[in-house]
């Protein structure tokens, strides 16, 4: 094995330009792979990224207006939701699969004023999920807790926007200040992040205190729950038609009249993103096999014609009493030794592509309008995968050259001495 | 008698079948200095690719070392020629990457001789024909006489039985031919190694002891040639 070694060594030392030439085709089609499946791992972390801020897995439930006549009423009837609805979302029947059932006044339209400033704002009594549900996210002090609900607190959380109005120089400071609100104060226990162009005016308050100052009544706004149990799109939408029709019936309203009472889902909209995220995978390794098909076909070509300008060389070795075998393993040894190396080296160039790309590109954000997104988010490839695909080269590099290196191997020694 | 060949026939057949040896009976003693001398197209070079097994042959008899060589595998065919046979080609067939001494030591390596000895008796018969300062030179930068005493060096490392010389002087000049034939003789006759020339220069066969005409695939007139006379000239002329 050391002589073998010692033998490849010295062919490849001597045979410097093959050895680059094949080498080079090896590592490009490792550092071609890598970086591709790096960058393509990257648009889509921050794909699913962006995506994720808007999608919810929550079902909420809405009353709207009706648009067909049922039970004696005409259509164009305001449906309004009440704490009899939440029982009933809450009631045996459904509990086997509904989960923190959550619920949401209407709001109202104030203006908030401190220090001379003022800004307006919708306020909404909502419950402490509401900062999951809506993908809130906290820039500064706290949302609202279960405290607050029960002590009937006058807090509120304000958005950035409006914090800046009311505090240009530091909105920060706003926490825990009681804000002027018509005939009433708030304390502004938190502030959440909004983006430039937000559509976010809604401020959120204790829902018991809402019920306490603007609305006394049983009236509520909308229902919010999360399912547990419904794994497909047939299976949810079963669910929502039964859930449904039950619920339209006690405010007499058809059950297939969706406009009466609206179910928002972002449960099946979640489903579809994952399909579109194995769809995007799929691709991307449809691309990264085809590219190390293209890899395997440089090598094996390379290897093809090494093995073809040798053959005087090896008609020498057999006349001197190198057996079929012999030849075989020469062979396959030294593309074994190219293919590693050189596989080896496209590897970690590929991966410190990536590493580029995560400190450039990567940090970039792209103005959209809406909000700023990163381009690529972590374009990096696992070690496991990067090391599957170097390994798969070098085994495909091998057997493209076994092919000629077992007909080499066959040549009669007169005949291999006759070639040139 | 260490070389026996009995009614040896071989046809080639690239399209229309070629008759190239037609019955040949040969036998050649050890320690034997030979040439096998014919015309280009005489079947000479084939009998001697046979000869070293680097061929095979249709019907007949081979015997080399009282062993019959015939439809051997691959495998015992590179064995015998690493171990029996030792091979000067006309081209010299040195490995235009390897140097000097890594040729020379390259039969030594398929018999399995370990790095450090191979190198050792690999400069040993660098020595013995003058080439150890060309050790560590590479074929392309050595003349045509030294690249053939290399390729000697490597067809004697092994200690074959027979040698075997394709035309040895067939890319060399005059000067350098007769050095080579001197060294060939010189072996014959002081280390006892049987050798066979295969040229078509009467001068090369007249410094050889026994002459074999070739004619058309068949064994013609066999001179003993002792005293170097069936030539009236030497190759320098």
């Amino acid at each position: 094995m050391r002589e073998l070694f010692h033998e490849i060594a010295s062919n490849l030392r001597n045979n410097k330009l093959r050895t680059a030439l094949t080498g080079f085709a090896v590592s490009w089609g490792i550092f071609l792979l890598i970086a591709l499946l790096g960058a393509g791992n990257g648009l889509m972390n921050s794909f699913m990224g962006n995506i994720s801020d808007f999608i919810s897995q929550s079902v909420s439930v809405e009353g709207w207006r009706t648009s067909k006549p049922y039970a004696g009423y005409q259509e164009g009837r305001d449906i309004q939701l009440d704490e009899q609805d939440v029982t009933y979302t809450e009631s045996p029947r459904w509990s086997p699969v509904v989960r923190n059932v959550t619920r949401q006044t209407g709001s109202t339209g104030v203006t908030f004023s401190l220090d001379g400033n003022t800004v307006a704002g919708q306020i909404a009594g909502v419950m402490p999920e509401y900062l999951e549900q809506e993908k809130l996210k906290m820039y500064a002090g706290r949302f609202l807790n279960p405290d607050d609900l029960k002590e009937r607190r006058k807090v509120v959380v304000l958005s950035l926007a409006q914090a800046k109005e009311l505090s240009p120089r530091n909105p920060e400071a706003l926490v825990g200040r009681w804000v002027g609100a018509g005939s009433v104060s708030f304390r502004v226990v938190g502030i959440y992040h909004t983006d430039e162009s937000s559509m976010y005016r809604t401020c959120p308050i204790p829902f018991s205190t809402y019920k306490g100052i603007y609305d006394s009544s049983d009236k509520i706004e909308s229902i919010t729950f999360t399912l547990d149990g419904p794994k497909t799109k047939q299976d949810y939408e079963a669910f929502e038609k039964e859930y449904g029709s039950a619920l339209r019936l006690r405010h007499d309203v058809a059950p297939d009249d969706r406009r009466g009472i609206w179910i928002r889902n972002g449960y099946t909209d979640n489903m579809e993103m994952n399909n579109a995220q194995r769809i995007i995978r799929t691709f991307l390794w449809i691309l990264g096999l085809l590219t190390l098909v293209s890899g395997i076909v440089g090598v094996s070509n390379i290897m093809l014609i090494a093995v073809k300008e040798r053959t005087h060389e090896f008609g020498i070795r057999k006349a001197i009493g190198a057996s079929p075998a012999e030849i075989l393993k020469l062979i396959i040894a030294e593309s074994v030794t190219i293919t590693a190396i050189f596989g080896y080296i496209g590897m970690l160039l590929g991966m410190i592509a990536c590493q580029i790309m995560d400190k450039t590109v990567g940090q970039q954000a792209v103005d959209i309008g809406v909000e700023k997104i990163q381009m690529l988010v972590n374009p990096t490839v696992g070690l496991d995968v990067a090391l599957e695909a170097t390994v798969l080269l070098i085994v495909a590099g091998t057997l493209a050259g076994a092919i000629p290196a077992w007909k080499a191997a066959r040549v009669k020694p007169i005949e291999a001495l006759r070639a040139e | 008698m260490l070389i026996e060949l009995k009614g040896i026939n071989k046809t080639y057949d690239n399209g229309q079948p070629l008759h190239v040896l037609k019955g040949i009976d040969l036998s050649i003693e050890r320690g034997e200095f030979v040439s096998i001398m014919g015309a280009s197209g005489s079947g000479k070079s084939t009998l001697l690719n046979i000869l070293g097994i680097l061929d095979n042959y249709d019907t007949g008899e081979y015997w080399l070392d009282g062993k019959l060589i015939k439809d051997l595998s691959e495998k015992m065919a590179a064995d015998y020629r690493n171990r029996m046979i030792g091979f000067v080609f006309q081209s010299f067939n040195l490995i235009s990457f390897k140097t000097a001494v890594e040729n020379v030591e390259l039969p030594l390596y398929y018999q399995g001789v370990p790095r450090k000895k191979r190198h050792e008796l690999a400069m040993e018969y660098l020595e013995k024909l003058g080439l150890t300062d060309w050790a560590s030179h590479f074929p392309n930068e050595m003349s045509g006489g030294q690249k053939q005493r290399v390729a000697i060096a490597r067809a004697l490392i092994t200690r074959p039985q027979i040698i075997l010389a394709d035309e040895p002087t067939g890319a060399l000049d005059s000067k350098t031919s007769v050095e080579v034939m001197q060294l060939l003789k010189r072996l014959n006759q002081e280390e006892g190694i049987t050798i066979i020339v295969v040229t078509h220069e009467s001068g090369v066969a007249n410094e050889t002891d026994k002459i074999i005409h070739i004619k058309d695939g068949i064994i013609g007139e066999i001179e003993e040639n002792k005293s170097h006379t069936a030539w009236d000239s030497s190759i320098i002329k």
